[in-house]
């Protein structure tokens, strides 16, 4: 990939939704605003998620007959939500990002396969 | 939370993301074209401990990120109830006092429990929430007493926060208002609140002998004060219908109970964390926990509670005049009163257009140029609803009027709003709306002039022969302005924006804006004069409601008359100030802020000062030069400056004398009972720091004269080293210190210096 590809790569992710993931596993998803060579990336109007604590686990776990618990339970899998927030404006600095991953809608996956062809 | 769809899919773009901004050159950005770097700077850097409120410090586990290890679920002894109950009131002040409830209330692991997640019923809001349902009994301690406490203390915020939110006050300076994506109960109706509260009161009535009594007396104290608080806060705008101080008065009564009883709880400082600043939506980095200790947080309550009960005296409506006297006064008080109270009081004022309540604008507007301008003048009669005759010139008057009512009415409710925020915003503010008022009196002027052919205005015939005309509309509008000039002054003095050097010049420029004033009311004044002679011939032949108009024009004389004594008592208060100042400057003795090397000189702070001024016609900008010749009373000599500056404070010490035997408000009959009893103590407390202060002064232009004399004196013996100097100590005392008796009034402490002359 050139520079000019390079470029037109990533002004192709401005504005679009993305969800970054961090050594420390939380993942932050938010507008893509704007990225240097060091993969610094912004974020605008960002959400925090975090993984769900050991003990709101165990809780789901255990509470298979509390249907107030808000969590669904099948057998062995239980499922919990992961915690989240609004946090804004952020920045991810490029070495403490693990994963980026793009959202995309079914009409954008479309385009895309139809553009490969 | 985040509106998702379901069929979003993410892909893993991770290399192709880093190969290309691999290929970028080192500073070149790809960005969003409206995105600034401006902008970027604000940005939360993630894993920066001091930026991310989500970061994890290097020995902090991963699994306790959101967990702290407090069990709200274990049985706290009576004393650990109190002690919880009284840390989440200071929290609670705290947040009264304009911190944020990440750094207070919400770092309270007991509110987390209850306001997360969001309760759908009030039931659901309990501290064992997500736990299996045991068959141990809830400790009622706990369940009932303190889960009663803290639910009534949230919807006691919530109240607070609805009021502060819909009025004018300034974000992070007075209060904030982020609720981090929370809510203070809002969605639940009061009622079942105070349910719980009783309950609470009287499980712990039915537990005498149970728990140490001292402690339980100390929490029933706490419960009850919280229902009275709750409600006196439901209450809210309400209070002018109800006029019921009840609730806030029953606080009050508890205070002393609530102070003895402090030390009896035992802290529980681990059911506070600052982890849940984790879980807040936030967009600021995280900060630590705000601590006021509980005599400052009781303090806080209870002034809040007094301000409470007096505020009720500015409801009754007795003209405008008294109304802004009631507002200023409470509302000048020290410490100030808290942002609540200042957002209940700009409720009060006006609301849906009605002033307390009950006045309409128009009415309170009409009412404010009857007293000053205008009393009983064909221009506040004419109504359009009666004449229908567009050709009637009462018809005409009347369409006027309802313009100007229109155009002004804003501007003139905000000059009682104004005084609700803090004080140097209302500086600030002022400074802004005088240039709008020089702007209203010039097209009050026009109006005028329209008014004056329809209403046929006779002339006043001056003595060199030419016809004046009262111009009532644009007079009433400059000596709004008039005042405003004042104010900023007077506030400039309160909120130490002189410096000492200044003082002289700013003294001169007070007293310079009195006289213009008092100048500007007698012309007011010789209107209202003629008005009333022509009135009383009407009087003489009996005229239908020639009585009303003689007793209107006389109480309105009273209200120029009342204005004058309090002007002439400011203008010669200043004068006297002004006088001895330039004294202490001249003999190098008043202390100075800036360096000799400093940049600054007189010129340049004048230009500074004069800024809010500068695009104001009139009154006129005195030039520089004619400011410093008169500021420094150049060519007069030491004597005369000092046999001015005694003159005015004599002068100054009567006119004080009299506003105060004239009292705080306008009488409007003659046997009118007091209705602000509170207020005018206030009020009276304030003239009589003012006349502190006039003694102050005096004192010190006497040690001055003495110190002059005995200079003149070895001047003419053979010591010349000590001719060129004086002798003399001098203090300009701070805001808020003891000698410092008057905000306003700054007098120097002047003392002969205990070291010896040079010898």
């Amino acid at each position: 990939m050139d520079e000019n590809k390079a470029v037109q790569y990533l002004d192709s992710l401005i504005g679009r939704t993305l969800r970054v993931h961090a050594t420390d596993t939380r993942i932050f998803v938010g507008t893509f605003k704007c990225t240097d060579a060091a993969r610094n990336v912004i974020l605008a109007s960002t959400y925090e998620y975090r993984l769900p604590s050991p003990s709101a686990v165990r809780d789901a776990a255990t509470g298979a007959e509390d249907p107030a618990a808000g969590s669904a339970v099948d057998a062995q899998n239980i499922k919990v939500n992961m915690t989240s927030r609004f946090i804004g404006l952020v920045v991810v600095p490029g070495q403490h990002i693990t994963k980026i991953e793009l959202e995309e809608t079914p009409q954008q996956i479309r385009t895309r396969e139809a553009l490969k062809k | 939370m985040r509106v998702v769809s379901q069929s979003v899919v993410p892909r893993d773009i991770t290399d192709e993301f880093t190969v290309a901004a691999s290929r970028l050159k080192t500073g070149q950005l790809v960005k969003d074209e409206y995105f600034t770097l401006f902008e970027a700077v604000g940005a939360l850097e993630i894993m920066d401990s001091k930026m991310d409120s989500g970061y994890l410090g290097p020995g902090e586990n991963r699994a306790q990120a959101l967990e702290d290890d407090y069990d709200l679920t274990r049985e706290l002894a009576p004393d650990e109830v109190l002690g919880v109950m009284d840390g989440l009131l200071c929290y609670e002040m705290a947040w009264h006092m304009g911190h944020p409830l990440s750094q207070t209330l919400f770092t309270s692991l007991y509110l987390d429990k209850l306001l997360w997640p969001v309760p759908k019923t009030l039931d659901e809001a309990h501290f064992f929430r997500g736990r299996l349902a045991t068959n141990k009994e809830d400790p009622a301690m706990i369940h009932l007493v303190l889960r009663a406490y803290c639910l009534a203390l949230v919807k006691c915020c919530d109240f607070v926060h609805a009021r502060v939110a819909t009025e004018y006050y300034f974000e992070e300076e007075d209060f904030v208002t982020q609720l981090y994506n929370r809510t203070l109960l809002s969605q639940f109706e009061p009622e079942p609140f105070y349910d719980l509260l009783n309950r609470a009161i009287s499980w712990i009535d039915e537990q005498k002998g149970k728990i140490e009594e001292n402690v339980r007396e100390a929490i029933r104290t706490r419960l009850l004060i919280r229902r009275e608080f709750l409600l006196a806060l439901e209450q809210d705008i309400e209070v002018i219908e109800t006029r019921s101080r009840e609730h806030f008065l029953v606080c009050l009564s508890q205070f002393d109970h609530l102070t003895k009883s402090a030390s009896l709880g035992k802290d529980v400082s681990d059911s506070f964390s600052l982890k849940i600043q984790r879980k807040l939506a936030s967009t600021v980095p995280p900060r630590p926990m705000v601590k006021i200790n509980f005599d400052d947080a009781l303090a806080h309550l209870k002034r809040l509670c007094q301000d409470a009960v007096d505020l009720q005296e500015i409801i009754d409506y007795h003209g405008p005049y008294n109304l802004k006297v009631t507002i200023w006064t409470l509302l000048s008080r020290k410490p100030q009163p808290s942002v609540y109270i200042r957002s209940l009081v700009q409720t009060l004022i006006v609301n849906n257009m009605t002033i307390l309540g009950a006045v309409p604008v128009k009415q309170f507007l009409y009412d404010e140029l009857a007293e000053l301008v205008l009393p009983s003048s064909i221009l506040l009669q004419a109504n359009i609803d009666e004449i229908e005759v567009p050709s009637d010139p009462r018809f005409q008057i009347a369409k006027q009027m309802d313009a100007f009512v229109k155009r002004f009415s804003q501007p003139f409710v905000d000059t009682f709003r104004s005084a609700c925020l803090n004080r140097c915003r209302i500086r600030r503010t002022v400074c802004h709306t005088i240039a709008d008022w020089d702007n209203l009196q010039m097209e009050a002027e026009d109006l005028d002039e329209q008014l004056r052919t329809l209403s046929n205005e006779p002339p006043l015939m001056l003595a060199n022969g030419d016809a004046t005309y009262s111009y009532p509309l644009s007079s009433w509008a400059y000596h709004h302005k008039l005042n405003q000039f004042r104010l900023i002054l007077q506030l400039g003095f309160e909120l130490s924006i002189y410096a000492p050097e200044e003082l002289p010049g700013m003294y001169w420029y007070l007293s310079h804006i009195c006289s213009t004033h008092l100048g500007h009311i007698d012309r007011v004044r010789t209107f209202t004069v003629a008005t009333a002679k022509r009135n009383l011939t009407d009087m003489a032949a009996k005229k239908r409601g020639a009585l009303e108009r003689h007793a209107a024009l006389q109480k309105s004389l009273r209200l120029l008359e009342r204005l004058t004594t309090q002007i002439v008592a400011i203008d010669a208060f200043a004068i006297s100030l002004h006088a001895l100042y330039v004294l202490l400057a001249r003999h190098h003795v008043l202390p100075t802020a800036s360096s000799a090397q400093a940049y600054s000189s007189d010129r340049l702070r004048y230009e500074i000062r004069m800024k809010p001024f500068l695009q104001i016609t009139l009154p006129e900008l005195v030039p520089y030069d004619e400011y410093h010749r008169e500021a420094m009373l150049e060519g007069d000599s030491d004597e005369t400056v000092l046999e001015r500056a005694t003159k005015a404070i004599s002068e100054a010490r009567k006119a004080w004398e009299a506003t105060l035997a004239n009292g705080a408000f306008m009488p409007e009959f003659d046997d009118e009972a007091n209705t602000a009893p509170a207020i005018e103590e206030d009020w009276k407390r304030d003239v009589k720091d003012t006349m502190r202060a006039c003694i102050g002064a005096s004192i010190a232009i006497e040690t001055v004269k003495k110190s002059l004399k005995s200079n003149a004196n070895s001047a003419q013996s053979k010591d010349p080293a000590n001719a060129s100097s004086v002798n003399l100590r001098v203090i300009i005392p701070e805001a808020g210190s003891k000698a410092r008796w008057h905000d306003w009034w700054i007098v120097p402490q002047v003392s002969q210096a205990t070291v010896g002359p040079k010898t």
